[in-house]
């Protein structure tokens, strides 16, 4: 069940012309999840930010 | 009793005093177990009979997809919540869901329609599953946008409250569209009721995949309702003491 899929580096990247397709999948899900989290958290570290100003 | 409940542990302070305590865990414990099975489906399941090595895209789309309509689910129940018991948290819940779910949904359409490129052909079908996420993402966006065009959140969270669950008529249908309509894309290979029609190698990372993007979006709203959070109870003495 654990046993590597494929023969070499360059056969995982390419997957029989199916790398293209897998990766770019792989890149849009990861970009998509950081980009969020980056946004949430910058979002909150702004609010306490603002909310320990002095009035 | 079940008022008496809800109200004593879904006060907003409760709620993020919470989630404080539980997110780093959730956090890294959910990173590994996607992490650990994104790279066991895509590195070491064999490669499907008929579809090649696309098939591998199924450990990316069908966690978006299943979280997509799940969001989706979570917003309706927190706004029957709010309507019929007045938990401010559960209208805090269904803003701070609704641009996750739109990302979700996105990720769900474009994985697909790049999947479709290698197995049907074409990256686009006007068919009954993907017309019915497409509305999925269209409602998700124009849900943000109606609760942002409010200067009162009062009336912005009854009003999105009705709105989202009128619109819940559409989870049943993307579920049972399969089913109900001759569609180019596949039925279920999981199901609650029948036997996986996957081979369980493929099964394992599959079900370890959807866990760990469950646990990654669950910290997003976390972060995300934290956020509404802070924004909606800034007057409040306590949350001086938080920050």
């Amino acid at each position: 069940m654990f046993e590597f899929a494929f023969n070499s580096f360059y056969e995982a990247i390419y997957m029989n012309g199916h790398g293209i397709y897998v990766w770019s999948v792989l890149a849009i899900v990861c970009l998509s999840l950081f980009v969020f989290f980056t946004l949430y958290s910058s979002k909150i570290k702004q609010i306490k930010k603002k909310l320990n100003e002095p009035n | 009793m079940i008022k008496k409940f809800i109200h004593q542990f879904a006060s907003p302070k409760t709620y993020l005093f919470q989630v404080n305590k539980f997110y780093n865990y959730i956090f890294f414990i959910s990173v590994f177990i996607y992490i650990s099975s994104i790279a066991w489906g895509l590195l070491f399941t064999p490669e499907d009979f008929v579809q090649g090595n696309s098939f591998r895209i199924i450990y990316l789309h069908v966690p978006a997809s299943f979280i997509s309509q799940s969001l989706y689910a979570a917003m309706a129940v927190s706004s029957i919540v709010y309507l019929v018991w007045r938990v401010k948290l559960a209208a805090y819940l269904v803003i701070a869901i609704a641009p996750i779910g739109a990302m979700t949904t996105f990720i769900a359409l474009i994985s697909g329609s790049i999947w479709g490129i290698p197995t049907w052909g074409t990256w686009w079908q006007w068919d009954a599953r993907i017309t019915s996420t497409l509305i999925l993402f269209i409602m998700y966006l124009g849900l943000i946008s109606f609760h942002n065009s409010f200067s009162n959140y009062e009336k912005a969270d009854k009003l999105l409250s009705w709105l989202v669950i009128v619109g819940a008529v559409n989870i049943p249908i993307i579920k049972k569209s399969v089913d109900w309509w001759s569609t180019l894309h596949q039925s279920a290979s999981i199901t609650l009721t029948n036997k996986p029609s996957i081979d369980p190698s493929m099964l394992y990372p599959l079900i370890g995949s959807i866990i760990g993007f469950f646990g990654l979006i669950l910290c997003l709203v976390l972060l995300s309702s934290k956020n509404q959070i802070l924004i909606r109870e800034k007057t409040k003495s306590w949350i001086k003491d938080y920050v």
